[in-house]
């Protein structure tokens, strides 16, 4: 910022170029910024488009009634995704009274704010700090679980998840095969924020999902945005499977849209085409999500400096953009139901590039598409 | 863990010798001295070793200013049958293993029989492997042991999945066993919460949870005290130290003065006991239990034990107290090792159960496709290879229905 001699009123008469150095003013916020996704026509920043939200189901409808085009009578209110994830704990902690929260820092609100006002809601003994273990918040956790209580956990960031591997791996997996389905612990869920935020070098911005794909008995589910963080956490909760939660953490402030106010859930194990194609399609998760769409635009319509690089015939392409939002169980039928239309298929995601869950994907969708295929299946990862 | 009774045996009668020459005196390998009162502490002693809280010496007298727990003749004569079932189970069980009929076993009894009796029937019990005595204790039959233990069709612990020793059941209050160590410490910290949350057990049901001293090194175990101790919950953590983990003997597994001494760390209830005493045993467990209800805070109990077949303290008690007799011990010994003897030639006769059980219960609610998958690949193999393939049709036989359930579906 430059400083001037001038008065107020000269300065109005004057066109000097305002240049706002946010970092001057305030520092960026810890979960990042995504300027893409404030943009993105892909968040549902209407109340139509938000209850029209596919696949989503009310708590107090059950299915049986005919599907209704006209969406009447429900509230949504703006909600980032920390705000989201939020209310879904808010609802949960409401509705089960067996229901707690616990990890470190979250009684204070949460370093990402995701338990804002829940201890002072819901009183101490629901909503709780834990000492400093991972492998402890794990096992406390399945603990709770085996006696039927709903456990929703906090791991602070995925990258400190490993200590908490051989409680996820081999007890919470394993628990209902090993008993003969007397015990399960379906009644945990561990919730942690993933990927990259840009500042975050080796351990603030991993995405293990790929380690815990070969966990039989876990699920794996990664939200790209509020409405779909409500709705699958609480699928997630009630789910009758211990369920690894993965919130995209740059996404917390960035992705803002409608949320429907009520008690509702989205399906776990299911892909949603976002944008729908013929000539390719472009699977991914998370973060990615907007990185692909921005891509599709630099696609269509590439800037002078791209232009030469990109032949004009490509420009017209139709690329079907899916969203994966569960790794596992993974939406196979979806994503080969794509390919097969379009025989190509580019997976994106933020993990490195060997052995994560494009690998088994690749491998899968090979195996059932090799003769629709009109070029092998790529992979466009982390380093 | 391999046993060698012939060489445990000499040792543990040289260390008993040892132990009755000084009336009180000190433990064999430890050297912890020996006191006759209850004496909780939670905090760092002075000097010296954790002392051991033993009620009787090795003739089964009282020891001087030691008090008998409050015991009746019922009470007792179930401890005693029950101290001699498992070890009949054991010397069965244990050949069986080297007969490679059975991948696993092992045992140990005042312990386990002692804090049995001092738990109520329906506290939740967390184990490593060694507690099969618990579940006898509390009504789970031999046959349901060697169903396990063969892994058959009528194994309700677990439809034939696991190795042997890894019992559970609901039934019993008794969670399942898995084959890694310590895990199941900061598990029993998140049991021993939600008892405290549910009005119904609140105040009245404790989680009790059991491992080794070589279990004790793993990091699990300090998650598990420290949050059993700081959240806090109802949870009395026992750890049972017979000074070896395998091949490794105390000295390697530790410098520090046992389980005990970590106790005081965390700023819990501790106390250290003879574990080959069933008396102290109780008496322990039944007050670790109680502070245990009355703080809603963590207690530990560590109970030294040292390898030894022949003699229990217990036995000349209730000889002495006029319940038993030499004739009745005879009989006893003959009836449970013929019992055991019988469910035994049972179990290995029936069939494990359906082969199709490989698949169920990974999952709760929807079965996902790639589990279908596979079973539908095993499946195919089976209509292909199951009749031809002689190594095949043998191992079929050995399952309920020999895979029709797979082959018909």
């Amino acid at each position: 910022m430059h400083t001037t001699r001038f008065s107020a009123r000269s300065l109005s008469r004057i066109s000097i170029p305002r240049r706002y150095n946010s970092t001057a003013v305030e520092p960026p916020p810890a979960g990042g910024h995504l300027p893409s996704v404030a943009t993105s026509e892909i968040l549902r920043t209407t109340r139509d488009s938000a209850l029209r939200t596919p696949g989503l189901a009310f708590a107090d409808e059950d299915g049986s009634g005919p599907s209704r085009p006209i969406v009447g009578g429900r509230e949504t209110r703006k909600m980032n995704t920390y705000q989201a994830v939020r209310d879904a704990m808010s609802i949960a902690l409401s509705r089960d009274d067996s229901a707690v929260v616990f990890g470190e820092d979250v009684a204070f609100g949460g370093v990402f704010r995701c338990t804002m006002g829940l201890a002072e809601e819901f009183g101490k003994e629901r909503v709780f700090n834990t000492p400093l273990t991972e492998q402890g918040i794990a096992g406390f956790g399945i603990g709770l679980a085996l006696m039927g209580h709903t456990a929703i956990a906090e791991i602070q960031f995925a990258d400190y998840i490993f200590p908490a591997f051989d409680q996820l791996v081999n007890e919470a997996a394993k628990i209902r095969y090993r008993s003969g389905g007397q015990y399960n612990v379906g009644g945990l869920t561990i919730r942690t924020p993933t990927m990259s935020v840009g500042h975050g070098g080796l351990y603030h911005s991993q995405s293990p999902e790929g380690f815990f794909m070969g966990a039989s008995g876990l699920k794996v589910v990664i939200p790209r945005s509020p409405i779909q963080a409500k709705g699958l956490l609480l699928g997630s909760i009630r789910d009758p499977n211990p369920v690894i939660f993965m919130e995209p953490k740059i996404l917390y402030r960035s992705a803002v849209e409608q949320v429907p106010v009520d008690d509702y859930e989205l399906p776990l194990g299911k892909a949603e085409v976002l944008i729908p194609g013929s000539d390719l399609t472009l699977l991914t998760w998370g973060t990615p999500v907007y990185h692909c769409e921005a891509a599709l635009h630099m696609l269509s319509s590439p800037s002078p400096s791209l232009e030469p690089l990109i032949p004009a015939s490509l420009r017209s392409a139709k690329v079907e953009l899916i969203d994966l939002r569960s790794i596992l169980p993974w939406d196979v039928e979806t994503v080969t139901e794509s390919v097969k239309r379009t025989g190509r298929l580019v997976i994106v995601h933020e993990a490195g590039m060997t052995a994560g869950v494009g690998a088994e994907i690749s491998a899968e969708v090979q195996k059932r598409c090799f003769l629709k295929l009109n070029a092998p299946v790529k992979r466009v990862t982390g380093w | 863990m391999i046993r060698f009774p012939s060489v445990s045996r000499r040792l543990s009668r040289n260390w008993v010798t040892r132990g009755l020459a000084s009336a009180a005196g000190n433990l064999p390998n430890s050297k912890s001295p020996i006191v006759a009162k209850l004496n909780f502490f939670n905090s760092v002693q002075s000097e010296g070793l954790i002392p051991t809280f033993r009620v009787l010496d090795g003739t089964g007298k009282l020891i001087d200013g030691a008090e008998l727990p409050e015991i009746d003749e019922k009470l007792s004569h179930k401890m005693y049958e029950n101290m001699q079932l498992l070890p009949t189970l054991d010397n069965i069980l244990y050949n069986v293993q080297r007969q490679g009929k059975i991948s696993f076993y092992h045992g140990e009894e005042a312990t386990i029989i002692g804090s049995a009796a001092a738990l109520a029937l329906d506290d939740e019990v967390l184990g490593q492997y060694r507690e099969m005595g618990v579940l006898l204790w509390r009504g789970f039959g031999i046959d349901d042991v060697m169903a396990q233990c063969f892994g058959n069709e009528e194994d309700t612990s677990g439809k034939g999945r696991q190795m042997p020793v890894h019992f559970g059941s609901t039934k019993h209050h008794f969670h399942t066993i898995s084959s890694p160590l310590a895990t199941q410490i900061p598990q029993a910290a998140g049991v021993g919460y939600a008892l405290r949350r549910a009005p119904n057990r609140r105040g009245r049901s404790i989680a009790a949870c059991y491992f080794g001293e070589g279990a004790a090194s793993e990091g699990d175990f300090h998650a598990g005290l420290l949050l059993a101790s700081t959240i806090p919950s109802p949870t009395l953590y026992i750890a049972r130290n017979n000074g070896f983990a395998i091949s490794t003997p105390s000295t390697e597994q530790f410098y520090g003065d046992g389980i005990a001494a970590r106790g005081p760390g965390y700023g819990i209830d501790t106390v250290r006991v003879d574990g080959n005493d069933v008396l102290a045993v109780l008496a322990a467990v039944r007050e670790g239990r109680r502070r245990c209800l009355e703080q809603g805070r963590a207690v530990l109990i560590e109970a030294m034990s040292y390898r030894q077949v022949a003699f229990r303290y217990s036995e000349r008690h209730h000889i002495d107290g006029g319940w038993w007799n030499a004739e009745a011990e005879e009989e006893l010994k003959v009836r449970l090792k013929a019992d055991v003897m019988k469910a035994f030639k049972r179990a290995d006769s029936i069939k494990r159960a359906e082969l199709g059980e490989l698949f169920t219960d990974v999952y709760g609610g929807e079965e996902p496709w790639n589990i279908k998958e596979q079973r539908e690949e095993l499946t195919g193999l089976l209509r292909k290879y199951g009749e031809v393939w002689e190594p095949w049709r043998t191992e079929l036989a050995k399952f309920k229905n020999n895979g029709q359930d797979l082959l018909k579906s």
